[in-house]
């Protein structure tokens, strides 16, 4: 074996040209392979983070069935305190307590049925976008601040403008009547539709005393490192919140239903252009390792002839083939993972990304950062592999047949 | 407004006619029992307090009211108790209904888009407030059986919508005792299988009439949530300036 | 001189690929499939932009629509406009329109037994919604709306779901009239239509135009005209003409209604040309590997032309005449075969319903349809046509600058 290894390495080496052409085509379509794939599902992360991000977070504190039919009533006691304590535990990327209802919003000649939505100002920007997409005005400024955020169809709708008035009414947690006049000191636009028009935000201890809501309050929203750490995220939220038995946690799955199923959908034209990207690669290197063996079939011709059994012949090809590919997918890999690093510290600005990212606004939206995985940096690699091998039985099914005396006279 | 909290309560506050003119016994036909209730209620006025008690089953919340009726297009209701809401009213005038909070001082015109939230937190909705006594007009009504009860004659009515009434209903099967008190009023869907029942537990005398004391309005299902009324006090035939049912008096209380 | 040398260096190409069968197949296999893949995959891309483009233009979207000016922002009745007047009829009516449609448009209640839902309420003119929107196909269950007086309900499929309801049942529809005053009615159920996206689906709620004009006290005014015309591009004249004959209202193409898809649009455009440049990467490395190997091979019969005196000049046109051949050969092969795939065994499309459990009721179409588009296949053919006779040039050159003695002597 050590003799063959040795000549295999040694034939490596005969025809420098070759080798390194084909090493070259492999190590080339390794690159292609390991940059591919995680930007490609760098930017589903995109596409989740960027429906996420505006308002529901990764996951959420809620009281049993709140999710399902969000009465005011079903609200979780002393949320702000539970908040700290996540908080507190330093776990967690961003924490923020919210209360919700829903409210006529008035402007003396036209009203319309909003949501109203009492945050955390400080917090509420570590879990959602809309502090962030305030196009006039500020958003809230202190957790009691007498004031108002609107979505800018809304505030078009309402025909109000900065300072403002805006009188509220709706029902309270104790069925009092819940009425109060804010100025609005902010309109957001998130490029949704349904935000810009039904939507307002007003400080939470505001939203407590209007709604008399005690300390009480609806969703603690949470908002992990990566959506990807989804199962750390809720095992973590587990662990510190396991005193408290009147709560359920919520992931973003079941927050935004249907999201998952379209990314699904997604992953599957993904795949496809994934597998055929694998396949032009394969072909590319199929040919190459084909061609090498027609090239080389006077020096079978010669080995037969020297007397060298088939056997012996085909183990050397491949070997040869064996180590041709993993010095191409060494070489591939390291300068593949070293553009993945290099990208996913920079980002990769997506020509045209920009113009959608404004649209949304969502600055997420314009740059794309590969996702780092084993598994995806893995496939591509251990496809070229499994298919050279498979390519370099042709070469030695065909030594086979090798009639010596025709195989020398071919140029 | 006690009778315009719903058609249901209307219907109960045509109870507090001795409908003299129409002897029971002869309106053995549906729709003219309905009928001259209606005729009989589009001349009066009235002005009574009651208690609205909504109830959940970890919960429960009593509020007092006082309201004034005049005719079946104008009512005005406000809140006495509890103090925190007092003040707070509703004014209907046909079908348009508006709201004043003392809190902000603001009179608004309640949007068509608010009229299926629930008014005041109670199992009713604005819309269901703001039901015309039109409305009657939009059923086929027809009598299932006469019963004997509490040696009252019990009227057992059927009323379906109209194809374009705009009643979700399939059908409503109301218990009229002969003196017009409402006993029962069922609402079905339209499999025919009931989803709410409102049903008058205590039937008295008050202002010279036999009303209905106190009712329950539940849905079939969940019992234990409720919202029960009460007939404090109640005058009737009184006169009610016009000037009660405008914007300025629900803003500024005069009566 | 050239024009003299073209047809013998064709020639000349032509023989030396078919001296070599084998090799020439290789070669030609590679470039078919390179081609192929990128045939298909641009069809599978386009295929997937027009279902969405085609979706959105049939969400009641159309080509062009003309307002209220007030009305997209706060689609109320008082912002509705008077029937089209004979200016724009002519226009309408002229062959450039394929087909329009006045509607009715506002928001409504819907109220079961059980649920009530905000929705918009359309009138609609069933005749002239044919081809225009989705509310113009068949209905999946009950029957279409037959006339602009017919009083049925048509309700989204999803919708019958969430308010418990079905075809038969009545349910109760509420909105503003023109005096602001609660308008209000029972409808019973038609017809249930099915749509792409759920949140069409639960959006709107379909009656004859006549029945909902009476019902809000409209008389014959309107919330919109939409029209569609034979091409979605090149719109501007049109809507030109109608802002001149109705200088009142509002004229707005789908790209100005919808400017998300526009920017999406662009995004894909560029995706493709990237996704292009990947596969040719991949596929260039093959190519001028095979072709380099190919060369090397010849070797000795290059050195012979050279001292037999073909000028190196010629060598490089000669090498670059065969890689044009069969380019040629293999980009024809690779369009046949693309378009087989595409528009043969894949007509009806690939339902991905089995892939990605559950997605029918997600934000993307169940089946994948290719669609071939001849501006997609230009930039392909052209591309790998010039980018492959770029790669053939550093064999050519290498080839030609052989010592032709050297040469001979090589084994």
């Amino acid at each position: 074996m050590g003799i063959v290894f040795h000549l295999a390495w040694r034939n490596l080496w005969r025809n420098r040209r070759r080798t390194w052409l084909t090493a070259g085509a492999i190590a080339f379509s390794t690159i292609l392979l390991v940059l591919w794939v995680p930007i490609q599902f760098g930017a589903y992360e995109i596409m989740i983070n960027a429906s996420l991000a505006v308002f529901p977070g990764h996951a959420q504190i809620q009281r049993p069935g709140y999710q399902e039919k969000p009465k005011i009533r079903n609200a979780i006691d002393n949320a702000e305190t539970l908040a700290k304590k996540l908080r507190a535990s330093n776990q967690f990327v961003g924490v923020a307590t919210r209360a919700q209802g829903f409210a006529l919003l008035s402007s003396g000649t036209r009203s319309y049925g909003a949501q109203v939505v009492g945050v955390e100002p400080v917090f509420e920007s570590g879990t959602s976008s809309i502090p962030g997409l305030v196009k006039k005005g500020r958003y809230l400024s202190g957790i009691d601040a007498q004031e108002m955020v609107i979505g800018a169809a809304l505030a078009r709708n309402l025909k109000i403008k900065i300072g403002d008035e805006v009188t509220l009414i709706g029902g309270g947690k104790d069925g009092s009547v819940a009425a109060a006049i804010l100025p609005v000191v902010g309109i957001f636009e998130s490029g949704s539709n349904e935000l810009d028009r039904f939507f307002s935000e007003i400080p939470l201890h505001t939203f407590q005393n209007i709604f008399s809501m005690g300390h009480s309050a609806h969703a603690i929203a949470i908002v992990g490192k990566t959506v990807e750490e989804q199962d750390s995220l809720l095992t973590a939220l587990r662990q510190e919140t396991k005193d408290r038995n009147d709560i359920v946690i919520l992931g973003w799955e079941q927050l935004v239903p249907g999201l998952k199923e379209g990314i699904q959908v997604d992953k599957v034209s993904g795949f496809i252009f994934y597998g055929i990207l694998i396949a032009v690669v394969v072909f590319s290197i199929l040919n190459t390792f084909l061609m090498s063996v027609l090239e080389r079939t006077r020096e079978f011709g010669l080995m037969l002839a020297l007397g060298s059994r088939p056997k012996r012949i085909a183990m050397l090809m491949m070997l040869e083939s064996t180590l041709l590919t993993l010095m191409g997918l060494i070489i591939g890999m390291t300068i593949g993972s070293a553009l993945v690093y290099w990208v996913h510290i920079v980002g990769f600005a997506y020509p045209g990304m920009e113009d959608l990212a404004q649209q949304y606004n969502m600055p997420g939206l314009s740059r794309l950062y590969p996702q780092l995985d084993l598994f995806n940096f893995l496939i591509g690699p251990g496809s070229i592999f499994i298919a050279t091998n498979i390519v370099a039985w042709i070469p030695v099914l065909r030594i086979r047949k090798l009639e010596p005396v025709e195989a020398m006279r071919t140029i | 407004m006690f009778p315009r909290i719903t058609r249901t309560t209307m219907l109960t506050a045509l109870t507090v006619f001795n409908l003299a003119s129409i002897a029971p016994a002869q309106a053995l036909d549906a729709a003219a029992i309905i009928k001259a209730a209606m005729d009989q209620w589009r001349g009066t006025s009235s002005h009574s307090t009651m208690s609205m008690t909504i109830h959940r089953p970890d919960w429960e919340r009593t509020m007092v009211m006082e309201g004034w009726t005049a005719g079946d297009k104008k009512s005005l209701v406000r809140v006495l108790e509890p103090k925190k809401d007092a003040g707070n009213g509703t004014l209907l005038i046909g079908d348009n209904m508006w709201t004043f909070s003392p809190k902000v001082n603001r009179v608004i015109k309640i949007p068509s888009s608010m009229m299926n939230q629930s008014w005041m937190g109670s199992d009713f909705s604005n819309k269901d407030i703001a039901r015309s006594a039109d409305i009657i007009d939009q059923y086929h009504h027809s009598l299932l059986e006469t019963q004997t009860a509490d040696g009252h004659k019990v009227y057992v009515i059927q009323s379906v919508p109209k194809e374009d009434a705009p009643v979700v209903w399939g059908k409503e099967v109301l218990r009229i005792r002969d003196d017009y008190v409402l006993l029962e009023h069922t609402f079905f869907d339209q499999d025919m299988k009931p989803v709410k029942r409102m049903k008058t537990s205590k039937v008295g005398m008050m202002g010279g009439r036999m009303v209905a004391l106190q009712e329950r309005m539940a849905k079939i299902e969940t019992k234990d949530e409720y919202t029960e009324f009460k007939m404090l006090s109640a005058k009737f035939d009184i006169s009610v300036p016009g000037s009660t049912f405008t914007l300025s008096n629900l803003r500024n209380p005069r009566f | 001189m050239m024009k003299r040398t073209l047809p013998l260096l064709a020639t000349l190409g032509w023989r030396n690929l078919w001296r070599h069968p084998k090799r020439t197949f290789v070669i030609l296999f590679a470039i078919t499939l390179g081609v192929w893949f990128m045939v298909i995959s641009a069809g599978m891309m386009v295929g997937i932009i027009e279902q969405q483009v085609r979706d959105t233009i049939f969400n009641l979207t159309g080509h062009a629509q003309i307002h209220n000016p007030e009305y997209r922002d706060d689609p109320a009745i008082e912002h509705s406009m008077p029937p089209p007047t004979p200016a724009m009829l002519e226009i309408l009516n002229s062959p450039k329109v394929k087909q329009w449609s006045s509607r009715v448009r506002l928001p409504a209640v819907v109220m079961s037994e059980r649920e009530s839902r905000g929705v918009t309420l359309v009138g609609i003119d069933p005749k002239h919604e044919q081809g225009l929107s989705l509310i113009g196909e068949p209905v999946v269950e009950g029957r279409a709306l037959e006339s602009i007086d017919d009083d049925g309900i048509v309700i989204g499929r999803r919708m019958a779901e969430k308010l418990e309801t079905r075809v038969g049942k009545r349910i109760v529809v509420m909105s503003q009239n023109k005096n602001k005053e609660v308008a209000d009615r029972g409808f019973r159920i038609v017809g249930l239509y099915r749509a792409e996206l759920e949140s069409t689906e639960t959006a709107y709620v379909f009656t004859g135009r006549k029945t909902a004009q009476k019902l809000l006290g409209l008389n014959d005014d309107l919330s919109e005209i939409a029209l569609i015309t034979y091409s979605r591009d090149g719109l501007e004249p049109l809507v030109a003409s109608l802002r001149q004959a109705a200088p009142t209202l509002e004229t707005k193409s789908w790209k100005e209604l919808e400017p998300l898809m526009v920017s999406a649009l662009k995004v894909y455009d560029n995706f493709m040309i990237i996704w292009y440049l990947i596969i040719f990467g991949a596929m260039a490395f093959g190519l001028t590997n095979t072709m380099l190997m190919a060369i090397f091979e010849r070797t000795r019969e290059i050195g012979l032309f050279q001292a037999l005196g073909m000028r190196p000049r010629y060598i490089v046109g000669q090498v670059l005449m065969e890689t044009f051949i069969l380019l040629l050969i293999g980009v024809a092969l690779g369009n046949l075969t693309g378009w087989f795939t595409s528009d043969v065994i894949f007509a009806d499309g690939i339902d991905l319903t089995e892939f990605a459990r559950g997605m029918e009721s997600f934000q993307m179409s169940s089946i994948m349809r290719f669609q071939l588009e001849a501006r997609d296949l230009i930039t392909i053919n052209l591309m790998v046509i010039v980018l492959g006779l770029l790669a053939s040039l550093y064999p050519a050159l290498k080839a030609a600058r052989y010592v032709p003695v050297e040469a001979i002597t090589r084994t």
